[in-house]
């Protein structure tokens, strides 16, 4: 199962890279304490406010155009930067693969119940 | 979610077209018997009573003794973990690139 989110925001793909894999920016909007190894199979620890800590493992990088980290608990995300006329298309894919029969089942139970 | 065991569970039992049918049906109905079913459906009761038993063993349908029958209806208590995977994730990632977009709009 995917949660997928798109933005698209004025800066360059490479304005937007640094605020993917430098830690300090990464503080700005992903988490409260970051720790990043930015480079394949370098590792990532994410801290937020409320107690929350997440472990990764980078396993793709491409510099400007693709970050995949590897949660620790089987989960991933991937974000894709896209130049565009405007600035960049930042795309985000959260994907937690075990999940992913179950919704489709889901969807139908709620069919049903509202049939 | 109960870990991995659980997990695969409903995998294995969603792998099946029959099964997945099957549980249509009992979310049609509401609630559904085997003999129920099997009027309605191309296969045998005791082939339904089989797969039905064996969701319920999955989690994904609760068995009633009703009289002589065994009466099932829906769980969807192990989905709804995923879902609310889903909607938690959702939220925070809306969260998270507002911000990123406020972030880059603070350098430039």
């Amino acid at each position: 199962m995917d949660v997928e989110r798109e933005i698209l925001v004025p800066e360059a793909p490479d304005e937007v890279w640094e605020a993917l894999t430098e830690p300090e920016r990464l503080e700005e909007w992903f988490a409260t304490e970051v720790e990043l190894d930015a480079r394949p199979g370098g590792e990532g620890v994410f801290r937020w406010g409320d107690g929350d800590e997440r472990h990764a493992v980078v396993r793709e990088l491409e510099e400007t155009e693709r970050l995949v980290l590897d949660w620790d608990d089987g989960g991933s995300v991937a974000i894709e930067l896209e130049p565009v006329v405007e600035g960049t298309l930042v795309r985000v894919v959260e994907s937690s693969p075990e999940f992913a029969p179950a919704l489709g089942l889901r969807a139908l139970a709620w069919t049903a119940a509202a049939a | 979610m109960d870990g991995r065991g659980g997990v695969d569970r409903v995998f294995t039992a969603l792998g099946d077209p029959g099964r997945r049918s099957l549980i249509e049906a009992v979310a049609t109905r509401g609630t559904a018997t085997a003999t129920e079913l099997a009027a309605e459906l191309p296969v045998t009761r005791q082939a339904v009573a089989k797969q039905l038993s064996s969701l319920a063993d999955a989690g994904l349908l609760h068995a009633t003794r009703a009289g002589r029958e065994t009466r099932y209806e829906v769980t969807p208590a192990p989905l709804e973990d995923a879902v609310e995977w889903m909607v938690s994730v959702g939220a925070a990632w809306d969260e998270r690139l507002a911000a990123l977009r406020r972030s880059l709009a603070n350098k430039t």
